[in-house]
């Protein structure tokens, strides 16, 4: 497979996005989902936020929640390492089913198709198991056949009232 | 001049009306106190996070005042916070500072970094619409009518005299369960009282 291979196109995750109500993202912006953050800061109907810090990014995005929003937020995997505790008090304590979507800055291209876990690089072969590590369930996009966990993240943070964690392996397409 | 974490919270609950009340820390103890409410949301345990919560929350009700109840090593630890608040400005948005440049008051009382740092200036380089230090409840009840009545955001530092710290005497309790808990049963108390729990 050609490295394109592994990317979603961004058109079909914003089209997840708006079939889930979405229409918030707070962020800190991330290296790999450039595709994506293009679309979603153009798109009229969406809140874009800029954070200074993911600990923020998610204090935001619950005050959001909690006052009628539907947000999601994006960060790369050295930001979810930054925003652990402020993870585990908005996404397992609060009870607020956040969708975080983070991207694996630093893979390298050698990984593709394969586990994460063998990745020669900490902040890529650590990502999956701290997630798992606080419990929270771990959705990684490693082809465009992977699309459907996106709203299947979504289905498991509203039913179980958690945070879950949609995690890029590679860029997502521009088209 | 100073006053206790209680006198400014009494004063903030007599302007309070229905606004949404973030809080976190020695101002989380006393608002609660004085002002119980479905309306009030704790960051805890969260240090730093209700300036952020705060944001949220006037972003997404943006006819209805949002106080936040902050603390001076809170904001510290996440000073960016005031970045996005200048950059998104809520008009309906008073960002209280309970500033007894301590960390841990009425447990430890010890210093916090920053003594030299000056919040007012930092919340206007931000750009924030105003900011203010206020030392007395006399002199935050004057100036709560025209935090309310003008756009904002606004930054208002309060002068806080600090408790005693435990002693032998007087040892710390266990932290009660509550504390572990009431981030997300307020949560969901305030999603209640906005009609906006799915």
């Amino acid at each position: 497979m050609a490295n394109t291979d592994y990317s979603v196109p961004a058109s079909a995750v914003h089209a997840v996005l708006r079939e889930k109500g979405v229409n918030a993202v707070t962020t800190v912006p991330d290296f790999i989902q450039f595709a994506l953050h293009d679309r979603l800061k153009n798109d009229p109907d969406m809140t874009y936020l800029e954070c200074s810090a993911e600990n923020q990014a998610l204090t935001t995005a619950m005050g959001m929640y909690v006052g009628g929003l539907e947000p999601i937020v994006m960060m790369q995997n050295q930001g979810l390492l930054n925003c652990l505790n402020s993870l585990r008090s908005v996404g397992i304590d609060g009870s607020i089913p956040l969708v975080l979507f983070v991207g694996a800055f630093g893979r390298e291209f050698s990984n593709l198709g394969q586990p994460l876990t063998d990745s020669r690089r900490v902040m890529v072969n650590r990502t999956q198991p701290v997630v798992e590590a606080l419990g929270l369930p771990f959705y990684n996009l490693e082809t465009p056949g992977d699309l459907p966990k996106v709203a299947e993240a979504f289905d498991t943070a509203r039913a179980t009232k958690r945070a879950a964690v949609v995690h890029f392996g590679y860029f997502p397409a521009w088209n | 001049m100073s006053m206790t974490n209680f006198q400014a919270c009494g004063v903030i609950h007599q302007f309070r009306g229905d606004a949404l009340i973030t809080n976190t820390m020695s101002a989380m103890f006393a608002i609660s106190a004085v002002s119980p409410s479905p309306l009030n949301l704790a960051s805890v345990p969260l240090m730093g996070g209700a300036s952020g919560l705060g944001l949220g929350l006037a972003i997404a009700q943006p006819n209805r005042q949002v106080m936040v109840l902050d603390g001076d090593s809170s904001l510290l630890m996440e000073l960016g916070t005031l970045a996005q608040i200048g950059d998104v400005a809520p008009a309906n948005f008073i960002h209280f500072v309970f500033n007894n440049s301590l960390q841990f008051s009425g447990v430890a009382n010890l210093d916090r970094p920053g003594r030299n740092l000056d919040f007012c200036a930092v919340a206007l380089g931000a750009g924030y619409a105003s900011a203010q230090k206020i030392e007395t409840p006399e002199a935050l009840a004057a100036a709560m009518p025209e935090l309310l009545e003008q756009n904002g955001p606004h930054m208002v530092e309060l002068i806080i005299r600090a408790p005693e710290k435990f002693t032998h005497e007087t040892p710390q309790p266990e932290i009660p369960e509550l504390q572990f808990t009431r981030m997300g049963a307020e949560s969901a108390a305030m999603m209640d009282a906005l009609g906006t729990t799915r």
